[in-house]
Protein backbone atom coordinates (compact mmCIF):
# COMPACT_ATOMS: atom_id res chain seq x y z
CA UNK A 1 0.00 0.00 0.00
CA UNK A 2 1.18 3.31 -1.08
CA UNK A 3 1.48 5.95 1.67
CA UNK A 4 2.58 9.31 2.31
CA UNK A 5 5.19 10.92 5.34
CA UNK A 6 3.19 14.10 6.35
CA UNK A 7 4.35 15.87 9.26
CA UNK A 8 2.29 16.63 12.89
CA UNK A 9 1.35 20.48 13.00
CA UNK A 10 -0.98 20.74 15.65
CA UNK A 11 -2.69 18.20 18.83
CA UNK A 12 -5.99 19.22 20.61
CA UNK A 13 -6.79 17.16 23.39
CA UNK A 14 -10.10 17.51 24.10
CA UNK A 15 -10.90 15.51 26.99
CA UNK A 16 -8.89 12.20 28.60
CA UNK A 17 -10.93 9.94 25.48
CA UNK A 18 -10.53 12.47 22.58
CA UNK A 19 -7.89 14.04 20.79
CA UNK A 20 -7.60 15.43 17.10
CA UNK A 21 -4.28 16.50 15.40
CA UNK A 22 -3.31 18.38 11.68
CA UNK A 23 -1.27 17.57 9.53
CA UNK A 24 0.84 18.65 6.43
CA UNK A 25 -0.35 17.67 3.38
CA UNK A 26 1.14 16.55 0.14
CA UNK A 27 0.48 18.54 -3.23
CA UNK A 28 -0.63 15.27 -4.86
CA UNK A 29 -3.57 14.02 -2.26
CA UNK A 30 -7.20 14.85 -3.22
CA UNK A 31 -10.04 14.09 -2.20
CA UNK A 32 -13.79 14.52 -1.40
CA UNK A 33 -15.25 15.99 1.59
CA UNK A 34 -16.50 13.07 3.89
CA UNK A 35 -13.57 10.63 2.64
CA UNK A 36 -11.77 8.48 4.70
CA UNK A 37 -7.69 7.21 4.42
CA UNK A 38 -5.46 4.79 6.05
CA UNK A 39 -3.21 6.64 8.67
CA UNK A 40 -0.56 5.63 11.15
CA UNK A 41 3.22 5.22 12.35
CA UNK A 42 5.54 2.35 11.79
CA UNK A 43 6.08 1.18 14.53
CA UNK A 44 8.82 -1.83 14.60
CA UNK A 45 9.69 -0.73 11.29
CA UNK A 46 6.08 -1.77 10.01
CA UNK A 47 3.32 0.22 9.01
CA UNK A 48 0.54 0.13 11.44
CA UNK A 49 -2.48 1.81 9.54
CA UNK A 50 -5.83 2.23 10.37
CA UNK A 51 -8.95 3.85 8.60
CA UNK A 52 -9.32 7.30 9.57
CA UNK A 53 -12.39 10.16 7.99
CA UNK A 54 -10.64 13.46 7.17
CA UNK A 55 -11.85 16.01 9.40
CA UNK A 56 -10.67 19.55 7.13
CA UNK A 57 -11.72 20.51 3.74
CA UNK A 58 -10.88 19.61 0.81
CA UNK A 59 -9.65 22.90 0.11
CA UNK A 60 -6.95 23.11 3.23
CA UNK A 61 -3.50 23.35 2.85
CA UNK A 62 -3.52 20.86 6.05
CA UNK A 63 -5.20 17.25 6.69
CA UNK A 64 -7.41 17.33 10.09
CA UNK A 65 -8.59 13.91 12.10
CA UNK A 66 -10.35 13.06 14.74
CA UNK A 67 -8.98 10.31 16.78
CA UNK A 68 -10.42 8.00 20.56
CA UNK A 69 -7.49 7.07 22.81
CA UNK A 70 -7.39 3.63 23.79
CA UNK A 71 -5.25 2.66 26.75
CA UNK A 72 -4.39 -0.94 24.48
CA UNK A 73 -5.17 -0.06 21.53
CA UNK A 74 -2.09 -0.91 18.97
CA UNK A 75 -2.59 2.13 17.33
CA UNK A 76 -4.11 4.86 19.22
CA UNK A 77 -2.22 3.93 22.16
CA UNK A 78 0.72 5.61 20.29
CA UNK A 79 -0.96 7.96 18.54
CA UNK A 80 -2.44 9.64 21.67
CA UNK A 81 1.32 10.93 22.32
CA UNK A 82 1.86 12.53 18.84
CA UNK A 83 3.23 15.99 19.15
CA UNK A 84 3.64 18.74 16.68
CA UNK A 85 7.07 17.88 14.66
CA UNK A 86 6.30 13.98 14.91
CA UNK A 87 5.87 11.94 11.80
CA UNK A 88 2.88 9.84 10.66
CA UNK A 89 2.16 8.08 7.28
CA UNK A 90 -1.23 9.06 5.19
CA UNK A 91 -2.63 6.74 2.55
CA UNK A 92 -2.91 7.93 -0.84
CA UNK A 93 -5.73 6.73 -1.59
CA UNK A 94 -8.73 8.62 0.08
CA UNK A 95 -12.34 6.91 -0.63
CA UNK A 96 -15.66 6.27 1.41
CA UNK A 97 -19.60 6.51 0.98
CA UNK A 98 -20.52 9.76 2.78
CA UNK A 99 -20.30 12.34 0.03
CA UNK A 100 -23.02 15.20 -1.52
CA UNK A 101 -22.55 13.49 -4.90
CA UNK A 102 -24.06 10.78 -3.87
CA UNK A 103 -27.57 12.71 -2.24
CA UNK A 104 -30.02 13.52 -4.90
CA UNK A 105 -31.29 17.34 -4.35
CA UNK A 106 -33.70 18.07 -1.68
CA UNK A 107 -34.39 20.58 1.26
CA UNK A 108 -32.47 19.63 4.18
CA UNK A 109 -29.53 18.18 5.18
CA UNK A 110 -29.50 16.27 8.32
CA UNK A 111 -25.98 14.70 9.50
CA UNK A 112 -26.34 12.43 12.06
CA UNK A 113 -22.98 11.64 14.24
CA UNK A 114 -22.21 9.83 17.26
CA UNK A 115 -18.87 10.07 19.34
CA UNK A 116 -15.59 10.37 16.59
CA UNK A 117 -18.43 9.50 13.91
CA UNK A 118 -18.13 13.80 14.04
CA UNK A 119 -15.15 13.47 11.95
CA UNK A 120 -16.24 13.27 8.30
CA UNK A 121 -18.92 16.15 9.17
CA UNK A 122 -16.40 18.53 10.25
CA UNK A 123 -15.34 18.51 6.47
CA UNK A 124 -18.76 18.57 5.05
CA UNK A 125 -19.57 21.68 7.02
CA UNK A 126 -16.76 23.57 6.07
CA UNK A 127 -17.34 22.67 2.26
CA UNK A 128 -19.59 26.07 0.02
CA UNK A 129 -21.38 22.47 -1.74
CA UNK A 130 -23.45 21.67 1.13
CA UNK A 131 -24.56 25.06 1.33
CA UNK A 132 -25.22 25.66 -2.18
CA UNK A 133 -26.90 22.31 -2.55
CA UNK A 134 -29.19 22.49 0.79
CA UNK A 135 -31.53 25.31 2.57
CA UNK A 136 -30.45 23.64 6.13
CA UNK A 137 -27.67 21.33 7.22
CA UNK A 138 -28.23 20.00 10.81
CA UNK A 139 -25.61 18.38 12.43
CA UNK A 140 -26.48 16.22 15.20
CA UNK A 141 -23.71 15.07 17.37
CA UNK A 142 -24.73 12.02 20.00
CA UNK A 143 -22.09 11.32 22.77
CA UNK A 144 -22.34 9.45 26.44
CA UNK A 145 -20.79 12.31 28.14
CA UNK A 146 -20.61 16.37 27.90
CA UNK A 147 -16.58 16.61 27.40
CA UNK A 148 -17.41 14.27 24.37
CA UNK A 149 -19.06 17.41 22.05
CA UNK A 150 -15.05 17.38 20.34
CA UNK A 151 -15.01 20.77 18.01
CA UNK A 152 -18.35 22.17 20.11
CA UNK A 153 -17.01 25.70 21.07
CA UNK A 154 -15.59 26.10 17.98
CA UNK A 155 -19.00 25.12 16.00
CA UNK A 156 -20.72 27.09 18.15
CA UNK A 157 -18.30 30.05 18.19
CA UNK A 158 -16.36 30.04 15.68
CA UNK A 159 -17.50 28.15 12.49
CA UNK A 160 -19.99 31.25 11.90
CA UNK A 161 -16.67 33.45 11.40
CA UNK A 162 -15.18 31.54 8.66
CA UNK A 163 -13.43 33.71 6.07
CA UNK A 164 -15.17 32.73 3.46
CA UNK A 165 -18.71 30.40 4.34
CA UNK A 166 -19.69 32.41 7.57
CA UNK A 167 -22.61 34.01 6.41
CA UNK A 168 -23.63 30.70 4.88
CA UNK A 169 -23.13 28.81 8.02
CA UNK A 170 -24.47 31.31 10.38
CA UNK A 171 -27.69 31.40 8.14
CA UNK A 172 -28.35 27.88 7.24
CA UNK A 173 -25.89 25.41 9.92
CA UNK A 174 -27.95 23.88 12.67
CA UNK A 175 -25.87 22.57 15.44
CA UNK A 176 -27.63 19.36 17.72
CA UNK A 177 -25.95 18.28 20.21
CA UNK A 178 -27.33 15.98 22.52
CA UNK A 179 -25.88 13.66 25.44
CA UNK A 180 -26.77 10.38 26.43
CA UNK A 181 -25.37 9.63 30.37
CA UNK A 182 -25.57 13.04 32.05
CA UNK A 183 -27.74 15.98 32.05
CA UNK A 184 -27.52 18.60 28.98
CA UNK A 185 -29.81 20.74 27.19
CA UNK A 186 -30.53 18.54 24.52
CA UNK A 187 -30.39 14.81 26.20
CA UNK A 188 -30.63 11.17 24.32
CA UNK A 189 -29.84 8.95 21.50
CA UNK A 190 -30.77 9.62 18.24
CA UNK A 191 -32.83 6.64 17.18
CA UNK A 192 -35.27 8.28 19.79
CA UNK A 193 -34.85 11.74 18.73
CA UNK A 194 -35.93 10.79 15.31
CA UNK A 195 -39.15 8.77 16.19
CA UNK A 196 -40.63 10.87 18.79
CA UNK A 197 -40.41 14.02 16.46
CA UNK A 198 -37.62 15.87 18.98
CA UNK A 199 -34.89 17.10 17.02
CA UNK A 200 -37.33 18.51 14.42
CA UNK A 201 -39.51 19.97 17.25
CA UNK A 202 -36.90 21.35 18.59
CA UNK A 203 -35.28 23.06 15.73
CA UNK A 204 -38.71 24.20 13.98
CA UNK A 205 -38.54 21.77 11.20
CA UNK A 206 -41.34 19.23 9.87
CA UNK A 207 -40.75 15.61 10.13
CA UNK A 208 -37.94 14.05 8.61
CA UNK A 209 -39.60 13.08 5.10
CA UNK A 210 -37.79 11.64 2.16
CA UNK A 211 -39.81 14.62 0.06
CA UNK A 212 -37.97 17.44 1.56
CA UNK A 213 -34.89 15.71 3.22
CA UNK A 214 -31.48 13.75 3.28
CA UNK A 215 -29.20 12.15 5.65
CA UNK A 216 -25.28 11.36 6.26
CA UNK A 217 -25.10 8.60 9.23
CA UNK A 218 -22.22 8.30 10.54
CA UNK A 219 -21.22 6.16 13.94
CA UNK A 220 -20.92 3.11 15.53
CA UNK A 221 -22.36 -0.37 13.52
CA UNK A 222 -25.36 -0.43 15.89
CA UNK A 223 -26.07 3.49 16.07
CA UNK A 224 -25.63 2.70 11.71
CA UNK A 225 -27.91 -0.20 11.63
CA UNK A 226 -30.81 1.19 13.86
CA UNK A 227 -30.45 4.93 12.40
CA UNK A 228 -31.16 2.89 8.80
CA UNK A 229 -33.87 1.32 9.51
CA UNK A 230 -35.89 3.83 11.14
CA UNK A 231 -34.62 5.99 8.35
CA UNK A 232 -36.00 3.26 5.86
CA UNK A 233 -39.79 3.08 7.60
CA UNK A 234 -39.74 6.42 6.98
CA UNK A 235 -39.40 5.72 3.25
CA UNK A 236 -35.98 6.83 2.68
CA UNK A 237 -33.78 5.14 0.47
CA UNK A 238 -29.95 4.10 1.40
CA UNK A 239 -27.46 4.79 -1.70
CA UNK A 240 -26.79 0.88 -2.73
CA UNK A 241 -23.04 1.99 -3.73
CA UNK A 242 -21.03 4.83 -4.77
CA UNK A 243 -22.19 6.38 -7.85
CA UNK A 244 -26.29 6.05 -6.77
CA UNK A 245 -27.77 9.17 -5.42
CA UNK A 246 -30.27 8.79 -3.35
CA UNK A 247 -32.19 9.99 -0.32
CA UNK A 248 -29.24 8.88 2.81
CA UNK A 249 -25.67 7.50 2.45
CA UNK A 250 -23.64 5.60 5.24
CA UNK A 251 -20.29 5.50 6.68
CA UNK A 252 -19.43 1.38 5.83
CA UNK A 253 -15.75 1.57 7.31
CA UNK A 254 -16.89 3.09 10.68
CA UNK A 255 -13.11 3.81 12.78
CA UNK A 256 -13.59 3.84 16.57
CA UNK B 1 -12.69 -10.73 9.54
CA UNK B 2 -12.23 -10.18 6.19
CA UNK B 3 -14.45 -9.68 3.26
CA UNK B 4 -14.05 -12.44 0.30
CA UNK B 5 -14.26 -12.94 -3.57
CA UNK B 6 -16.58 -15.71 -4.47
CA UNK B 7 -17.26 -17.93 -7.72
CA UNK B 8 -19.42 -15.49 -9.51
CA UNK B 9 -16.18 -13.46 -10.28
CA UNK B 10 -14.74 -16.31 -12.39
CA UNK B 11 -14.49 -15.27 -16.14
CA UNK B 12 -16.06 -12.18 -15.21
CA UNK B 13 -13.92 -9.73 -13.46
CA UNK B 14 -15.40 -6.16 -13.56
CA UNK B 15 -12.61 -4.69 -10.99
CA UNK B 16 -15.35 -2.08 -10.04
CA UNK B 17 -14.22 -2.99 -6.38
CA UNK B 18 -10.44 -2.22 -7.15
CA UNK B 19 -11.06 1.19 -7.10
CA UNK B 20 -12.77 1.95 -3.78
CA UNK B 21 -10.66 -0.46 -1.50
CA UNK B 22 -8.89 2.16 0.70
CA UNK B 23 -5.75 -0.40 1.28
CA UNK B 24 -5.41 -1.71 -2.56
CA UNK B 25 -5.69 -5.65 -1.12
CA UNK B 26 -7.16 -7.02 -4.23
CA UNK B 27 -5.05 -9.46 -6.54
CA UNK B 28 -4.99 -10.54 -10.08
CA UNK B 29 -5.50 -13.89 -11.78
CA UNK B 30 -5.89 -14.77 -15.40
CA UNK B 31 -9.78 -15.00 -15.00
CA UNK B 32 -10.74 -14.03 -11.17
CA UNK B 33 -10.18 -11.61 -8.38
CA UNK B 34 -8.90 -12.14 -4.92
CA UNK B 35 -8.47 -10.20 -1.62
CA UNK B 36 -5.81 -10.82 0.92
CA UNK B 37 -7.57 -11.04 4.00
CA UNK B 38 -4.57 -10.45 6.21
CA UNK B 39 -4.51 -6.56 4.58
CA UNK B 40 -8.55 -6.31 4.10
CA UNK B 41 -9.82 -3.66 6.71
CA UNK B 42 -13.01 -4.87 6.56
CA UNK B 43 -14.35 -1.66 5.63
CA UNK B 44 -16.89 -2.90 3.40
CA UNK B 45 -17.28 -0.42 0.48
CA UNK B 46 -16.31 -3.17 -2.07
CA UNK B 47 -18.74 -5.53 -1.26
CA UNK B 48 -21.65 -3.55 -2.90
CA UNK B 49 -19.33 -1.92 -5.52
CA UNK B 50 -19.49 -5.40 -7.03
CA UNK B 51 -22.39 -5.30 -10.11
CA UNK B 52 -22.69 -9.15 -9.88
CA UNK B 53 -22.27 -9.22 -6.23
CA UNK B 54 -19.39 -11.96 -6.29
CA UNK B 55 -18.32 -10.20 -2.73
CA UNK B 56 -19.06 -11.29 0.23
CA UNK B 57 -17.80 -10.84 4.38
CA UNK B 58 -16.71 -13.40 5.96
CA UNK B 59 -20.41 -13.91 8.40
CA UNK B 60 -22.09 -13.96 5.19
CA UNK B 61 -20.43 -16.48 3.18
CA UNK B 62 -22.56 -19.31 1.94
CA UNK B 63 -21.94 -22.86 2.88
CA UNK B 64 -21.31 -23.72 -0.91
CA UNK B 65 -18.89 -21.14 -1.12
CA UNK B 66 -16.35 -21.48 2.41
CA UNK B 67 -13.97 -22.79 0.01
CA UNK B 68 -13.23 -19.47 -1.71
CA UNK B 69 -11.60 -18.51 1.88
CA UNK B 70 -8.31 -20.50 0.48
CA UNK B 71 -8.87 -19.42 -2.74
CA UNK B 72 -8.63 -16.13 -1.85
CA UNK B 73 -5.54 -16.98 0.44
CA UNK B 74 -3.59 -18.46 -2.08
CA UNK B 75 -4.31 -16.27 -5.15
CA UNK B 76 -3.14 -13.33 -3.09
CA UNK B 77 0.01 -15.27 -2.46
CA UNK B 78 0.58 -15.54 -6.19
CA UNK B 79 -0.96 -12.89 -8.56
CA UNK B 80 0.19 -9.69 -8.86
CA UNK B 81 -1.20 -6.79 -6.91
CA UNK B 82 -3.99 -4.57 -8.78
CA UNK B 83 -4.96 -0.84 -7.95
CA UNK B 84 -6.42 0.66 -10.67
CA UNK B 85 -9.73 -0.28 -12.48
CA UNK B 86 -9.43 -1.83 -15.73
CA UNK B 87 -12.47 -3.24 -18.64
CA UNK B 88 -14.19 -6.44 -17.63
CA UNK B 89 -13.66 -10.11 -19.58
CA UNK B 90 -14.63 -9.70 -22.65
CA UNK B 91 -17.60 -12.50 -21.89
CA UNK B 92 -18.60 -11.31 -18.63
CA UNK B 93 -22.25 -10.76 -19.27
CA UNK B 94 -22.71 -14.00 -20.57
CA UNK B 95 -20.78 -15.89 -17.45
CA UNK B 96 -22.72 -13.40 -14.97
CA UNK B 97 -24.89 -16.09 -12.65
CA UNK B 98 -23.74 -19.41 -15.05
CA UNK B 99 -23.54 -22.04 -12.04
CA UNK B 100 -20.51 -24.01 -11.41
CA UNK B 101 -17.95 -22.07 -12.85
CA UNK B 102 -14.99 -23.35 -10.54
CA UNK B 103 -13.78 -25.42 -12.81
CA UNK B 104 -12.95 -22.53 -15.25
CA UNK B 105 -11.04 -21.36 -12.45
CA UNK B 106 -7.36 -20.48 -13.65
CA UNK B 107 -5.15 -21.14 -10.93
CA UNK B 108 -2.08 -20.24 -12.74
Amino acid sequence: MAFNQEKVLEVTHWNNTLFSFKTTRSDAFRFHNGHFVMLGLKVNDKPLLRAYSIASANYEEHLEFLSIKVEDGPLTSKLQHLKAGDHLLVGKKPVGTLVLSDLTPAKNLYLFASGTGLAPFMSIIRDLETYERFEKIILVHSVRYKSELAYHSYIKDQLSKHEYLGEMITKQLIYYPTVTREKYYNQGRITDLITSGKICQNIGLAQLNPETDRAMICGSPGMLKDTSEILDGLGFRASSHTGDPADYVIERAFVG
Amino acid sequence: MAFYVTENCILCKHTDCVEVCPVDCFYEGPNFLVINPDECIDCALCEPECPIDAICSEDDLPDDQQHFIQINIDGAEKWPNITEQKSPMPDAEKWNGVADKLKFLDRS
